[in-house]
């Protein structure tokens, strides 16, 4: 019984496997053509459909008439010969030429091979949560570490301002302020203009549409711009900074600075969070002003005239309103832009490893922001401010 | 050309025609000719600089020349597209200088993508052959770690495997020995030899490491990058003793630079 089918890059040499009776109650799968990379998988399924109903006792694989072979192509005779194939008969290999017969040899053994599926065996459950737990304190640790890190390089700048670098300053403040403007003022105006329009229906059952501007003025100034600014403020800059650093640290930056006797943390840090954390309240103003922008004109669409609405924003927001507000973005700065840097800082080694920190202070970032809000919302009203 | 070897027992499989390299109006190399036979260790030599990267991308069709053409058996690459292009694709490997494996799968997986995109072999099969290239280069323990955890000469090894995962005729290595130590470089161009020797794989190895070339190459050509041309070609043993352009012999005793201004660094045989 034979069969054989053409190959569509071998038309001339296809592969045929062919299953003979031998002597001695020995079968003889009879293997010839060109059993390669093109060709292997049909020259096992050809293999197989002969050996489905093997019941012989012993079984021969006569290679000799193999032309042209590779390590796929021959991944079939292997099989054979390790057994995988005919009900756990090892096939006996014969007359493979010599360069097939050392391709051959570069099959792993058995137990190798089985070595390298078994999965990689996982420690027990509680020694688990005990790593995760022992990481998570090692992780306030480091950020605790970094805080007096940064303090100390502030101190040290205070003392003598030419050790901060100005012209990095300078550059934070154009990356991270003013090229994020058109995107805080289209944020900011959608957020005004959805606030407005959201309050409109349920105030209009009271006739209280004129208290959209009470709502615009406290929800932008006290919540929102802040809070989405510092989102925007961790997105663009938090993921700059740790992907900036954590490229230099894989490329060694950062060892070659701490060589040069150079503190990383006062070379890189100290610039990019002391101009994050002042651009942010002057950001932050910047979007209350186009958010409230938002908010006057869906109510100037509803019909109401400036001086009314003006009035009635002048009534609902203090300076103090407009204070909290900044100050919160002052803290969200230092704690984004800190983050990032830190992130930055600890990335590990890898191809993954920029990736992961930009991640790690994304994230951190946007969680450290609503944590700050919420003590501030409680602190404020408490203090009832 | 300085020096050029007489026979030519194998056919050539690539053919590189009149070749020249730009960046914009920067020229890397101009009119560059050479044929590279079935089988050989083809090594393409010369200093910092002087192209021999470009001329490899250019080679395997990453980058276009200028002008000339690239033939695979008589095949152009410089203008091949789609399926054509593909087929010639499939006819080499290529390992980068730094093992550009990817970082999310661990080396087995790293050997196996090729399998998995390429061919109809079953889960199984792709495994052991993937298993066999590593075995081939001698990193078979190392196949369940990800590239981060293996050394340089490992990653290049790893990288070699892959290259080699479909079994193509030939193998383009960009400076396998670079940032290697003498031991695992020597090991690298023991395994480079065997493979060649062993399953005919016709190697185009770009390197600057005058032992590598000694230990593997069976010819190579040399680019200047003072006059963007091809200023040698033939056996490297040939080359170091009857050149008759004095950079390349510098090249080959591993001479400095004369300097020019002054005679404080002079000429230094290390």
């Amino acid at each position: 019984m034979s069969v054989s089918r053409p190959s569509p890059d071998s038309a001339e040499t296809p592969v045929r496997v062919e299953l003979r009776p031998g002597s001695g109650g020995v079968s003889v799968l009879a293997v010839s053509g060109r059993l390669d990379v093109s060709t292997a998988a049909e020259a096992r399924d050809v293999a197989l459909e002969h050996l489905a109903g093997f019941r012989g006792a012993a079984l021969e694989v006569d290679a000799s008439g193999i032309e042209r072979g590779d390590v796929s192509g021959l991944s079939l005779i292997y099989e054979l010969a390790e057994g995988r194939l005919a009900r756990g008969v090892r096939a006996k290999v014969t007359g493979l030429r010599p360069e097939l017969a050392h391709l051959l040899a570069a099959f792993p053994t058995e137990e190798a091979f089985a070595a390298l599926e078994a999965a990689p065996p996982t420690g027990p459950f509680l020694a688990e949560i005990g790593a995760a737990t022992r990481s998570m304190f090692l992780d306030v640790r480091a950020q605790a570490m970094f805080i007096g890190a940064v303090v100390q390089g502030f101190a040290a700048a205070l003392r003598r301002p030419r050790l901060m670098r100005w012209r990095e300053v300078g550059v934070v403040f154009e990356k991270a302020g003013v090229n994020a403007l058109p995107i805080v003022s289209l944020i900011s105006l959608l957020m005004g203009l959805v606030i407005a329009f959201e309050a409109a229906q349920p105030l209009e059952m009271f006739g209280a549409q004129i208290f959209i501007a009470d709502m615009i003025g406290l929800v932008m100034v006290r919540e929102f711009s802040p809070i989405f600014t510092a989102i925007i403020l961790a997105g663009r800059s938090g993921a700059a900074f740790a992907a900036e650093i954590g490229t230099m640290k894989v490329n060694e930056e950062l060892d070659a600075l701490e060589t040069m006797g150079l503190d990383p943390v006062r070379f890189l840090v100290i610039q990019r969070i002391f101009a994050a954390t002042l651009l942010m309240p002057v950001l932050t103003a910047y979007s209350m002003l186009v958010g409230v922008f938002g908010g006057v004109l869906v109510m100037l669409t509803m019909g109401f005239p400036l001086a009314q609405i003006w009035a009635q924003l002048h009534g609902a927001l203090g300076v103090h309103d407009v204070l909290v507000g900044a100050g919160k973005s002052l803290v969200f700065g230092a704690i984004v832009s800190g983050l990032g840097c830190l992130r930055g800082m600890q990335t590990k080694e890898g191809p993954n490893a920029v990736g992961d920190s930009t991640t790690r202070a994304v994230v951190a970032g946007i969680l450290m922001i609503i944590v700050v809000d919420a003590v501030f919302a409680v602190v404020t009203y408490v203090l009832n401010i | 050309m300085s020096a050029t070897s007489g026979v030519s027992p194998a056919p050539a499989v690539i053919a590189v025609e009149n070749v020249t390299i730009a960046y914009g109006d920067n020229v890397v190399q101009k009119d560059v000719s050479f044929e590279v036979r079935r089988g050989e260790v083809f090594v393409i030599l010369g200093g910092s600089g002087c192209g021999k990267s470009s001329l490899l991308k250019n080679m395997i069709g990453l980058y276009r020349p200028v002008t000339g053409r690239i033939l695979f058996d008589g095949e152009d690459i410089v203008t091949a597209e789609g399926e054509d292009r593909l087929r010639l694709l499939r006819k080499f490997g290529v390992m980068y200088q730094s093992g550009a494996l990817f970082g999310s799968m661990n080396v087995l997986e790293n050997v196996r993508l090729p399998l998995d995109e390429f061919t109809d072999l079953g889960a199984e099969e792709k495994d052991l052959v993937a298993a066999a290239k590593l075995n081939q280069v001698g990193l078979l323990p190392a196949a369940a770690r990800k590239p981060s955890a293996l050394s340089g000469g490992m990653q290049k090894r790893a990288g070699i495997a892959r290259a080699m995962a479909l079994d193509p005729g030939i193998l383009f290595l960009d400076e396998p020995s670079a940032g290697l130590d003498p031991i695992n470089s020597a090991g690298l161009d023991q395994t480079i030899r065997e493979l060649s020797r062993g399953l005919g794989i016709t190697f185009v190895v770009v390197t600057h490491e005058l032992q590598s070339i000694y230990a593997i190459a069976d010819r190579c050509i040399m680019l200047d990058a003072r006059t963007k041309t091809m200023i040698a070609e033939g056996k490297p043993a040939e080359l170091r003793d009857h050149a008759t352009d004095p950079y390349v012999r510098q090249f080959f005793l591993r001479q400095a630079e004369p300097a020019a201004d002054d005679g404080s660094k002079g000429s230094r045989t290390s």
